[in-house]
């Protein structure tokens, strides 16, 4: 399967831009994310790609294939791209079964009866839907349908697998298997994917790379952990989990390292990578805050006092809110805490320094 | 066009890249269908135009361009006297049209009236009743030598009514209206939450205060909707003054146009053609006012989207029952006696009260039915017309459907209005374009004296009926269907062919039903174009009338009224085979 190439790619519906100047590249085998809340141009981009949608500017190409160059007075029409797609409602044409949805892409390529049977035969087996071939749509649930979407995408063998939110008709507990299960279909296979999605533990976990968008911009890309620990910007941080942001003056510690000041932390918090100017903001997830109840004799930058304003259980862990200081921060904790006055850790390494 | 929908399934596998090449370019069929649509529907009124602006018919060498027509048409003391005919009745049946159906809607409704449900559908049947078989029916009850008419004149010797009159033709043309504002009216009630009725009600109101300060004044855009589009429909009605306008010499201005366009000394009268201009050019007034006072072409969506809601009805206390009585009766009276009394009208030799019917019962007519030519012809010649006619007409609708709101085509936006536009002209109208568009152009020789001429201009006239019941279903259908459809490599007529018409099956079904029954009836645009040999039913039933023919129509008529009760049972039996599948 070929890279899938798009660059400098703009659009705008009358009115503010949809896409402003959106450039990735996916390449061969990859499952690249587009992750971001709903309107930041996440699916125009891949409606582009699939060629539903026209951009004003840029140019898309998959191989050798351009798909769109606006310089160029390329469009090649939807229909003759190769690609799968797997829409947000399946689009599984009711009036077929399991079997002729996905056997459609092959007819309309018109492959001989006996070839479209073993593909169809192949795809389904594939997709653990073969007992189910001469079923109609309306008698699959919807972890059944969604699968019959995902044979039907894949069954000409298409360059690139697009992927428009697939999970979000499922049910939590459903959504979290067909994530794994997926993932390991895409793997197996070796296809090229992009994806779509909302949903931070999607992409999180079945992406190679992610790239957040915002606004029609690609606010930060890079692997999961990447995206996750070094977001980078302050939208990022917030989309992807939980976070707290200090902003304070920027120091040198004892080490040489850059650490960040403020009033609640006079000793300074050790923060990862460099950041130029005399002041910055710095990003700290509230499960990497540590937090025990008592008032340890530490030595110095060692830690805080704070007090525990509120607590919730979540199940997994308990959510507290802290105030240090003027400063109310989230923390995640294992430990039930009393209200009341508590000790508080920022470890070094763990902050990173957002725009 | 069907040609086009059906082009030959997949042959046997060859080589892909000259099957791709065999095929039709997309671009290139929907532009086909976009100009036959287009040109079937704009066409018409060219000629039209033109005719009346020429000093001699168009087929005649010479002739210069002249009003003369128009000022013909304004000196006949007769053009004048059917205007203002037209005017009081087009009055008086749009107000009992208006005040009547948006009573029965809002009873039928919004209130606990016992057998509410059944009434829902039985007010609505005179839309499915052939037109002249109500009219025809209702002569032989209530007409001057009615069944009924006698009874009270002769039999009991009471003043009696003159459905001859222009408030007797007033009452049958509301009958035949009032399911139009029916159904308008139940729609945006149904459309509407009966929230502010609740909360009237929980404020202290009663069911007749909140009738009139809640429930009117929300339907007031839908009142002031088919206000106006009723009284454009009696502007152009032909069959009440043919039928029942004879006797008392009333013309009104369409059955003026076909009186002096048939027994004028002269053939083809260009003023004829200049009434039609006018009428045409007050009609689309009307109907554009109406579009602007509304929402367009929404109305066609809402009608039959939902019934009812979850609300709780308003109590008639002990009107219950006499109203619902009422009701019943209503019905009775309107619909079911005139069907039963042209059955009856049909077996006798003549409708009298001087002897029991069972004396004078005779075969003649059905004979007459069976055996005389004409008359088999005009049965043969509109069921074809009701058959094929809508299957052609359905099956180009649904093309142009798709292409209107389903297409990237370039100039798909006029599609719409041009599928809405000929269903608003009076149909007289379009006969008479159509009659000067087959002559003017010489494709128009090849249908001007066959079937074929009448059969396009009956499909042009009521295509606009198919376009209503396919597209609320069309746009109903998931866009994704389309674009999975198109990654996986379909073209667009392949995704017409493949995937939208297979799953709009029954809407089609729906369209056809609703096309062949109305085909069936409908007669005015063809009563400018009927030739001997391509007689159809209505035609035949208005000149075996005018003739003095009755038994025979009657009989007719009952064979129409069949026909169509067995196609709308047929038809709702596979709808529901459909849906369930």
């Amino acid at each position: 399967m070929p890279d899938i190439r798009i660059e400098h790619l703009s659009k705008s519906f009358s009115g503010p831009k949809v896409l402003d100047d959106v450039s990735f590249t996916v390449k061969d085998k990859e499952f690249v994310t587009l992750l971001g809340p709903s309107g930041c141009g996440k699916t125009t981009t891949l409606m582009c790609i699939a060629g539903f949608q026209t951009p004003d500017q840029g140019r898309i190409a998959c191989g050798d294939d351009t798909f769109v160059d606006r310089d160029a007075r390329v469009d090649l029409p939807a229909e003759r791209r190769n690609l799968g797609i797997v829409f947000q409602s399946y689009a599984i044409w009711p009036h077929m079964t399991v079997a002729q949805n996905v056997a459609f892409p092959l007819r309309v390529r018109r492959m001989s009866k006996p070839a479209i049977r073993a593909r169809v035969t192949e795809v389904l087996a594939l997709v653990e839907l073969s007992a189910l071939a001469d079923r109609y749509p309306h008698q699959l649930s919807g972890g059944q349908q969604q699968r019959v979407a995902l044979a039907r995408a894949i069954a000409s063998s298409p360059a690139v697998l697009l992927l428009d939110e697939p999970f979000s008709n499922l049910d939590a507990k459903l959504r979290e298997r067909a994530r794994d299960w997926l993932k390991a279909l895409q793997h197996t296979l070796g296809l090229t994917t992009i994806f779509v999605t909302h949903d931070q533990d999607e992409a999180l976990s079945m992406s190679d790379r992610i790239l957040v968008m915002n606004g029609g911009r690609i606010l930060r890309e890079g692997t999961p952990e990447e995206v996750y620990r070094q977001p980078r910007v302050r939208f990022v941080a917030e989309f992807l989990g939980q976070c707290n942001f200090l902003t304070g003056a920027i120091g040198t510690g004892p080490d040489g390292g850059e650490v960040l000041r403020t009033a609640e932390f006079s000793d300074g918090i050790k923060v990862q990578g460099r950041h130029d100017g005399p002041t910055g903001t710095i990003a700290v997830r509230p499960e990497d805050i540590e937090i025990s109840s008592g008032i340890r004799p530490g030595a110095p930058g060692m830690g805080t006092e704070a007090s525990v304003l509120h607590a919730s259980y979540l199940g997994d862990h308990y959510h507290y809110q802290v105030a240090v200081g003027a400063l109310q921060l989230s923390v995640h904790s294992q430990r039930p805490l009393a209200p009341g006055p508590v000790w508080l850790r920022i470890p070094p390494g763990v902050a990173t320094f957002v725009e | 066009m069907t040609s086009m929908i059906e082009r030959p399934a997949e042959v046997a596998a060859p080589a892909p890249a000259r099957s791709r090449a065999r095929r039709l370019p997309a671009s290139a069929g929907q532009a086909l269908v976009w100009f036959a649509v287009v040109a079937l529907v704009v066409g018409p009124f060219f000629p039209l135009v033109y005719s009346s602006l020429r000093s001699k018919p168009i087929y005649l060498p010479g002739g210069t361009f002249t009003l003369a027509a128009y000022r013909t048409l304004f000196a006949d003391p007769l053009f004048w006297t059917a205007v203002r005919n037209t005017v009081s009745f087009a009055l008086g049946t749009t107000a009992l049209a208006v005040i009547g159906g948006t009573a029965l809607a809002i009873v039928c409704a919004r209130t606990n009236l016992p057998g509410r449900k059944a009434y829902r559908l039985l007010l609505i049947a005179p839309i499915v009743i052939p037109p002249l078989g109500l009219i025809v029916g209702w002569l032989s009850i209530y007409g001057q030598g009615g069944y009924l008419t006698q009874v009270v004149s002769k039999n009991v010797h009471l003043p009696v009514w003159n459905l001859s009159s222009i408030p007797g033709m007033s009452l049958l043309g509301a009958v035949i209206t009032i399911p139009v504002v029916y159904l308008t009216v139940q729609a945006a009630l149904a459309g509407t939450d009966s929230w502010m009725e609740d909360a009237a009600r929980s404020a202290g109101a009663g069911p007749w205060r909140v009738i009139t300060r809640v429930t009117l004044p929300m339907l007031r855009q839908a009142i002031v909707n088919c206000t106006l589009l009723i009284f454009a429909l009696c502007l152009e009605i032909l069959g009440i003054p043919l039928f029942l306008g004879a006797p008392s010499n009333i013309d009104f201005y369409a059955s003026y146009l076909y009186r002096s366009w048939s027994s004028g000394a002269n053939p083809d009268p260009a003023f004829v053609s200049a009434g039609a201009v006018l009428l045409l050019v007050v009609v689309s007034g009307l109907l554009l006012l109406r579009a602007r006072l509304s929402g367009s072409e929404q109305r066609f969506i809402a009608a039959g989207a939902r019934g009812g809601g979850t609300y709780r009805p308003l109590d008639l206390g002990r009107w219950r029952w006499p109203a619902s009585i009422g009701l019943g009766a209503y019905i009775g009276i309107t619909c079911v006696i005139p069907l039963l009394g042209l059955v009856l009208m049909s077996g006798v030799k003549a409708l009298t009260t001087l002897e029991a019917p069972w004396h004078l019962f005779t075969a003649e007519n059905w004979r007459l039915v069976a055996t005389d030519p004409t008359l088999r012809r005009s049965i043969t010649n509109s069921l074809l017309i009701a058959g094929g006619g809508g299957a052609a007409t359905v099956l180009l609708v649904a093309a142009a459907t798709l292409i209107a709101h389903r297409s990237g085509f370039g100039l798909r936006r006029i599609l719409a209005p041009a599928l809405i536009y000929p269903r608003a002209v009076p149909g007289v109208i379009l006969g008479i374009g159509f009659f000067w568009t087959y002559l003017m152009f010489t494709p128009g020789a090849l249908v001007r004296n066959n079937l074929w001429g009448e059969l396009i201009a009956l499909c042009v006239r009521n295509l606009t009926l198919a376009y209503v019941v396919i597209y609320p279903s069309l746009a109903r259908i998931n866009a994704e269907f389309d674009r999975a459809a198109r990654s996986s490599g379909a073209g667009w007529w392949t995704i017409a062919r493949r995937i939208l018409l297979p799953i709009l099956r029954p809407a089609l079904l729906a369209a056809f039903v609703l096309m062949f029954i109305t085909l069936l009836g409908d007669y005015d645009p063809v009563v400018f174009l009927q030739k001997p040999g391509t007689e159809v039913l209505g035609v035949t039933m208005l000149q075996t009338w005018q003739r003095g023919v009755v038994g025979p129509v009657a009989a007719l008529a009952v064979v129409q009224v069949g026909i169509v009760a067995i196609v709308l049972l047929l038809g709702t039996r596979i709808l529901g085979r459909l849906r369930r599948a």
